[in-house]
């Protein structure tokens, strides 16, 4: 079952994603990437219906390279994300909307300061301090909310992260194997191995 | 009666002439120049930058855009017109990576722009683009550089160093003496601001050089560098001068001391 | 920002659509004659133009007369049931399939060919709607030429699977129903993508599609590695298809073997399963995949020796 999980931190935002692409009771592949890098400070992990989140997220990308081609700068978190949203919100009205569940992180460099955005298939966007999506979420959040800390380190970031992919590689029925991690702060994007 | 020819829409004339067309070359031709030189893995472009006015933002004024990673376009005509075509061949690049993934090859981006330029050739209401073009970029996975022109027409033609606007004629035949194979990086940048500065009087201020070494690699020098450049060169050409000077002395005391010579020999006689 | 937001704003049909109604103001002629849309343009009148029934809801409209699930007596049949298999490895792709078509519980062919040859560097398998595959996948291939003749060299897998799985997403929900896998040899080696009707488009390296390919898995992911021998791979796709021939109901009668190489994709083969289970690929008798076959080969190796 497709999960992502995002927290921020000191300077920091991390998010992760499950890497299985199934189709009925297959797994069709267990390392792809759902995390798209859509601009150089900003992440987008992305799931929900197989097709249209890859069309999505590519559309996503290739406006937001558009425009930083365009200006000779990258939206903003806060501007991409609304964008982002409206675009689905557009879709939504539409006579085939995507139903995409989405999870926007990113560092801000005019202000720095980290940002994560929680956008589901019907518009809705909020700004969390962390967020999940799938089965996942049904066990992350009570987690998080116990032991999120917006100053941690990137350290203990992602040990809090850890303990959200292990509580639910415990309890899930069909728990994902795999997760991608990347991180995104001042430096721009990378990608992790937990 | 050949008015009725040169109106609104692009109709021949009788000759089978396109005189919007033509006319269309004319502002091109009008536009400040602008030069490529492509060298063995590196391709130059070198624009000459209009004086800007006293209390204006020169940073305002670009006339090298960037199409995508790896893909740099400099135009000489209508800079109006050159900003509507160069965000129609963003458009297409991103485009093109959204449908098929890989980033688009120069020529492909080359035949796009020149396919909407031969479209405003053949539609009606519409005037063709007053601008030619210099695109540079490398391909996806090759270490070739390439350069392209696309003229108001819609023609496209690769090359390995040509230059487009006002005195164009001269630069490129200036070019043509000059250029060889396998130029190094800064043999080709030199090539550029040289060729340039046969037609921009006032050095280096008015020159903008970019310079693309591999894919995705694009530099474009300050104005110290250009200046060093340009010094160079004219200390080069002061040489050369020198040089010419000396020989000619030379030649002129030779001939001077052959004809006294002579004399003399007459004389002995 | 709008550019781009407006042309991919929907797809397909709707987009066309909406595309012609705002064509006066720029686009006089269809961008694809100019060459655009990354080399795909139609011949005239942009990708998809296939026309739909014209009933307020195609796809409910056809699922009403192909649903022989819901209804055994609808009046389209689609093929359903299939094992279809690729997969990559050092020497190239290795694409093998069974042969049957069943329509509901009836066996309507035995000779069915499931990989469709695309060009002479690209494969195509079908599993779902026969039609729609072979459709689809035959008009790939005229737009792969025409990429060809348009860009002077010859497509990637990456972008030839690319174009199928835009065009069959802007058919979503509509009905059209396909696994299918495209494999073939480009710039970058040997490649394989998963695409479906979905519109979920994987690369990697191993895939199996259809009813039987879980029984396929079984036997593809226990002997699959990188280095394996020609020989050894086209095996691998014989065996598994085998299994799947002899586990899956509808799934059987022979398996077609492929390779594609640098130099191009290359028939191997066509099996009896049947055979197979007896016989094995050679002329052997007794060298079969059967399970009792196989149990009595490993039980009695004296009595071959003596």
């Amino acid at each position: 079952m497709e999960t992502s999980f995002a927290l921020t931190g000191k300077g920091y935002v991390i998010v992760a994603s499950d890497t299985t692409a199934a189709r009925s009771i297959v797994k069709m592949k267990t390392d792809e990437d759902k995390i798209k890098v859509v601009s150089p400070h900003l992440l987008m992990s992305y799931s929900g219906e197989p097709g249209d989140t890859i069309q999505f997220a590519e559309y996503v990308e290739r406006n937001l390279r558009l425009f930083h081609i365009r200006n000779n700068y990258s939206l903003r978190p806060s501007a991409a994300a609304s964008w982002i949203r409206r675009s689905l919100a557009q879709s939504l009205r539409s006579r085939k909307p995507y139903s995409v569940n989405l999870m926007l992180g990113g560092y801000d460099v005019t202000i720095d300061s980290p940002h994560l955005y929680w956008i589901d298939y019907l518009g809705t966007m909020t700004e969390v301090p962390f967020g999940a999506h799938g089965y996942g979420s049904y066990f992350a959040l009570s987690l998080l909310d116990r032991y999120h800390d917006p100053e941690a380190t990137l350290q203990e970031g992602l040990a809090t992260l850890k303990r959200c992919i292990d509580e639910v590689a415990k309890r899930l029925v069909v728990s994902p194997g795999k997760y991608k991690v990347k991180v995104v702060d001042k430096d721009g994007a990378r990608e992790i191995e937990l | 009666m050949s008015r009725s020819y040169d109106r609104a829409l692009t109709v021949f004339s009788p000759d089978g002439h396109l005189f919007q067309v033509e006319y269309a070359l004319e502002a091109v031709r009008k536009g400040t120049c602008a030069v490529g030189v492509r060298g063995k893995d590196v391709v130059v472009l070198g624009v000459e930058k209009k004086s800007v006015l006293q209390l204006q933002d020169p940073r305002t004024v670009r006339k090298v855009a960037m199409l995508d990673d790896h893909i740099c376009l400099a135009f000489a005509g209508l800079t109006a017109d050159g900003r509507v075509l160069i965000d129609k061949a963003r458009i297409e690049c991103q485009s093109h990576r959204l449908t098929v993934e890989d980033p688009v090859t120069v020529e492909y981006i080359t035949r796009h722009i020149a396919g909407i330029q031969q479209r405003y050739t053949q539609s009606g209401g519409v005037r063709p683009f007053g601008i030619s073009t210099l695109i540079v970029g490398f391909d996806p996975n090759d270490t070739k550089p390439y350069l392209y022109m696309t003229e108001p027409s819609g023609i496209y033609s690769a090359w390995k160093a040509n230059a487009i606007g006002r005195s164009s004629k001269t630069v490129r035949e200036f070019l043509e003496k000059n250029h060889k194979d396998d130029l190094s990086r800064e043999e080709s940048i030199k090539l550029a601001v040289k060729s340039l500065l046969e037609v921009v009087q006032t050095g280096a201020k008015n020159i903008e050089i970019s310079v693309m070494e591999s894919y995705g690699k694009i530099t474009n020098l300050d104005l110290a560098q250009i200046e060093a450049i340009v010094s160079e060169i004219e200390k080069e050409k002061e040489a050369e001068a020198e040089r010419k000077r000396s020989r000619l002395a030379a030649t002129a005391a030779g001939q001077a001391s052959m004809t006294s010579r002579a004399a003399e020999g007459t004389s002995g006689q | 920002m709008n550019s781009i937001a407006n042309r991919f704003a929907t797809t397909g049909p709707i987009r066309e659509l909406k595309k012609a109604q705002t064509r006066v103001e720029d686009d006089e002629f269809s961008d694809s004659v100019w060459g655009s849309e990354a080399g795909f343009g139609s011949l005239a009148k942009g990708v998809p133009n296939f026309t739909v029934p014209s009933v307020p809801d195609p796809s409910s409209f056809l699922r009403l007369h192909t649903d022989d699930f819901a209804d055994p007596n609808c009046r389209i049949k689609i093929q359903h049931g299939t094992t279809t298999l690729a997969f990559r490895f050092q020497g190239g792709v290795i694409v093998a399939v069974d042969s049957r078509a069943t329509a509901g519980s009836y066996v309507a062919s035995g000779t069915v060919k499931k990989v469709i040859e695309i060009n002479p560097y690209l494969l195509g398998t079908m599993a779902g709607g026969a039609a729609d595959c072979q459709y689809w996948e035959t008009y790939l291939g005229i737009h792969c030429r025409l990429h060809e003749l348009r860009n002077r060299e010859r497509i990637s897998v990456s972008a030839a699977s690319k174009y199928l799985s835009n065009l069959v997403y802007s058919y979503k929900g509509m009905g059209l129903s396909m696994g299918t896998m495209i494999c073939g040899w480009d710039k970058t080696g040997p490649a394989v993508f998963y695409v479906d009707s979905d519109g979920t488009r994987l690369k990697g390296d191993l895939f199996s599609v259809g009813s039987g390919s879980t029984f396929a898995y079984g036997v593809l992911d226990q002997g699959y590695r990188w280095d394996l021998t020609d020989e050894e791979a086209q095996e691998l796709g014989r065996r598994s298809i085998y299994a799947a021939g002899h586990r899956d109901a509808f799934s059987g009668n022979t398996c077609n073997l492929y390779q594609v190489k640098e130099d191009g994709w290359k028939f191997i083969g066509n099996y009896d399963i049947s055979k197979l289970h007896y016989d094995g690929p050679g002329e052997t008798p007794g060298a079969g995949y059967g399970y009792d076959i196989r149990i009595e080969r490993t039980a009695a190796p004296i009595a071959v020796q003596a």
